[in-house]
């Protein structure tokens, strides 16, 4: 009887992480095409002329800081030192509570000064507006507290450039992060409306990022470099893929570029979201697929800067769980996209990968654990057959991995070989090592969407080796 | 069910297991591959068979993206070698419809910056190979210089082909000026802004009096750049008439009147002291603005903070602005005392 009701459902489950599975090795395939094609875009293209040439389209670049004193000095160095013709840095200090607004007057020698700025989005109220004695193009916002989407669209409002990038204030970036992301935004910037690019994460970015390229390590923690997998993953195996098949489906918080007269247009950030970037990437999408515009959002495979990771479990939990929560707020918020022809691939495949693959995925990830023990136990299975499914669901997730593996450092050669043979050794062990975390932390995510938190959970800042 | 589910679970671990391997494998030996050429750039010599090999590569026309991106490798790679062919096959990858496949073909002739690439590069611009951008791009960062080549673009019949010359123009300041001043009146609006914005890197009183022209352009982007160039060409003697579109109704016009009075330091404090009255508040504020960033605010709040106009810019500009300027004023040190 139990044989009866356990092994159906088994059987549901083990198809639908095929299904999955599969849906994964198909994007691998694109993303392969994907890459090799960006490779040899880098390979041709005249960074060096790019940096210096008046063509090259001026960039407003917006930090959202709220709580950052820890990092916020050297993300800003690391912005203000990119290799760019013309830039600006906007940092907006959303209502801090701790030292960040003081250790950045301190560091950049700011001096208020009172901007009249256009008041294209409403925000949180601005406080003071400064500027750096030191540096002409950087700007401090201070206002009051508002979310980051407030904090990004108070920074809209004194951007004066047609592209901004939105960066996050835990995040230290590459020299030619700017210059990497835009190259493919001056070739077309009437179709290019976003960009994104692929990040590394650390627990320590800085000292991740003191290294030279080829020869920077991977945290020595296993539990740093899951997470180092899991992005690894996610931009390579998934995002190029978008990017290729036309459904980039997230333009990523931590490095996003805009043309601003199209944030304008849609609203500029929303704040009715637990984050900010996924929702605003399928409002793009639905505006211009519904007026029929052409346009193009882009993910680009090259390693534009490291972010912080969550250095503790619960961190992470916290982290992830917020993630799952703003995946099942937009796709539900634009449940009337799925399977709509209207909107080509980002409603035909797009948005109903993210449910397959990211809303419901929870349920069933909980499912096959639970009920793949309990017929187990239960004598429905033997051993050997638990054995053998286990391993294959363990191979198959580290044959996706290695590809994740192989096609960045194909593409930035940015990461120490020995880091990388360890990363593919532990790529097998992720689903007993690593993977609890994140279903429990999906879980977590999918109830508190179910009763509508919409609370950011900010996770506290690693601490960080002094400079 | 059990026989069924087994025979899944093995085919899938038949296929990833090796999958996996061969993978690993790939990082292993493509970086082991990777450290070896960087280690010894010799790797990397053109052998005869291997440059006939790629000339073949470059004079075909493959089909697949992954096909044409290997072409252009190929064109690379010659072109680093000094082939003697590279001027032929760039002209057949230049003739590719695919616009991605000609840019990187305009790349290699930027790095080579010969008379016949000046030629081919110019041709692009005209015939629209490749996005114009990069090609002028390329033309400016070209070894000999275009120069004269370049005044031919300002007579052509497209306006973005008259754009593109007239910006390209910009570090010329002996070439075209007449024909500048006459694409100021231009049909083409974008024209119009290249040409005025062109100008403003130059002197003398026809182009002084073209670019106060072009600040009543019923274009505002023409306005932008006329603002700026007015600033730059007739200094001070243009700030009365920049200030006046401090009350413009587009934002950016005002904001690039902002930065030309700016630009003009104190020659501009009468102009803008004027403003400080104005009906428009935009005028007024922005007025008080552009006298805070020149630091006539900090001059007068240090030297005589009671005075009258002090109290006038402190109105105009709001109170933020007296805010801001008091707490740059308690961080100057006094004057005469020394630290022990």
């Amino acid at each position: 009887m139990t044989g009866d009701v356990l092994g159906p459902i088994v059987l549901v489950c083990l198809g639908y992480l095929l299904l999955t599975n599969l849906t994964y090795a198909a994007l691998v395939l694109v993303a392969v095409v994907e890459n090799a094609v960006r490779r040899h875009e880098t390979a041709s293209q005249d960074y060096e002329g790019l940096a210096v040439s008046r063509f090259t389209i001026p960039v407003s670049v917006i930090v959202a800081a709220y709580n950052e004193e820890t990092g916020i000095v050297s993300a800003v160095d690391s912005l203000l030192g990119l290799e760019y013709p013309e830039l600006e840095v906007i940092v907006v200090n959303d209502g801090s509570t701790d030292e960040t607004l003081k250790r950045l007057r301190e560091e950049f020698a700011l001096e208020p000064y009172q901007v009249f700025v256009r008041h294209v989005f409403a925000t949180a109220e601005v406080r003071s507006l400064y500027r750096s004695a030191d540096h002409p193009n950087l700007v401090v916002v201070d206002k009051a507290n508002g979310g980051k989407a407030d904090a990004l669209n108070a920074g809209l409002n004194i951007a004066r450039y047609r592209y901004v990038c939105g960066v996050d204030a835990d995040t230290v970036f590459e020299r030619d992060a700017l210059l990497k992301g835009m190259r493919r935004v001056v070739e077309d910037p009437a179709r290019i409306v976003g960009l994104t690019s692929h990040l590394g994460i650390a627990e320590d970015p800085e000292r991740s990022m003191a290294a030279p390229r080829g020869a920077r390590p991977i945290d020595g923690r296993a539990f740093m470099a899951y997470q180092h997998l899991d992005y690894l993953r996610a931009f390579f195996n998934n995002r190029l893929a978008w990017s290729r098949l036309g459904f980039m489906l997230c333009s990523v918080g931590a490095f996003q570029i805009w043309r601003r007269d199209v944030l304008e247009e849609v609203g500029g950030y929303a704040e009715g979201f637990t984050c900010e970037d996924i929702e605003l990437t399928f409002r793009v999408h639905e505006r211009f697929l519904r007026e029929g515009r052409d346009y193009e959002i882009h993910c680009l495979p090259d390693n534009v800067g490291t972010t912080e990771g969550p250095g503790t479990v619960r961190k992470l939990v916290s982290q992830r769980e917020r993630w799952q929560r703003v995946i099942a707020e937009t796709v539900w918020h634009y449940r009337r996209m799925c399977f709509n022809p209207r909107y080509k691939s980002v409603g035909l495949i797009g948005a109903p990968f993210y449910v397959l693959t990211e809303v419901i995925a929870p349920v069933f990830e909980l499912l096959s654990i639970v009920l793949l023990a309990l017929a187990t136990a239960l004598g429905v299975f033997d051993l050997v057959l638990f054995s053998v499914m286990v391993a294959a669901i363990a191979f198959m997730n580290a044959a996706l991995t290695a590809s994740a593996i192989y096609l960045e450092d194909l593409q930035s050669r940015t990461y120490r070989l020995r880091d990388l043979v360890r990363l593919l050794l532990l790529a097998p062990f992720d689903l007993v090592l690593y993977r609890p975390f994140i279903v429990w932390a999906r879980l977590k995510g999918s109830w508190r969407f179910l009763r509508g938190v919409k609370a950011w959970h900010k996770f506290e800042r690693n601490v960080r080796a002094p400079a | 069910m059990d026989t069924l589910v087994l025979r899944v679970a093995v085919v899938v671990l038949a296929l990833s297991l090796p999958a996996w391997m061969l993978l690993s494998l790939l990082v292993v030996l493509g970086r082991a591959r990777y450290e070896h050429r960087r280690r010894e750039p010799d790797a990397r010599r053109l052998g005869t068979r291997e440059a006939e090999r790629l000339v073949r590569r470059v004079s075909r026309s493959p089909r697949t993206e992954w096909g044409k991106w290997r072409r252009v490798g190929a064109l690379a790679r010659l072109e680093q070698a000094h082939h003697p062919a590279v001027p032929r096959l760039i002209r057949l990858v230049l003739a590719d419809p695919d616009p991605r496949i000609a840019t990187a073909a305009i790349r290699t002739l930027g790095d080579i910056g010969d008379e016949w690439a000046i030629d081919v590069l110019i041709s692009a611009l005209h015939k629209g190979i490749g996005p114009r951008s990069r090609v002028a791009a390329e033309l400016e960062r070209l070894a000999p210089a275009p120069g004269e080549k370049l005044v031919s673009l300002l007579r052509d019949w497209n306006p973005a082909v008259r754009f593109w010359g007239a910006t390209l123009l910009g570090p010329y300041p002996d070439l075209g000026e007449s024909t500048l001043i006459a694409l100021t009146w231009d049909s083409d609006p974008n024209v119009r802004a290249a040409a005025v914005e062109t100008l403003g890197s130059r002197s003398g009183a026809a182009v002084g009096a073209a670019t106060l022209a072009c600040l009543g352009d019923s274009e505002w982007f023409v306005r932008v750049h006329a603002a700026r160039a007015a600033g730059h060409v007739l200094g001070a003697a243009a700030a009365p008439t920049i200030a006046q579109h401090l009350s413009e109704e587009r934002w950016w016009v005002r904001m690039a009147a902002k930065d030309a009075l700016r630009g003009l330091g104190t020659d501009a404090v009468p102009s803008l002291l004027a403003m400080l009255t104005h009906d428009d508040p935009f005028a007024r504020n922005g007025a008080a603005e552009v006298l805070q960033d020149i630091g006539f605010v900090d001059f007068l709040a240090l030297d005589n903070p009671e005075s009258p106009l002090l109290e006038r810019i402190y109105e105009a500009g709001g109170e933020k602005l007296r805010e801001a300027a008091l707490a740059r004023a308690e961080n100057v040190p006094e004057q005469g005392v020394v630290a022990a």
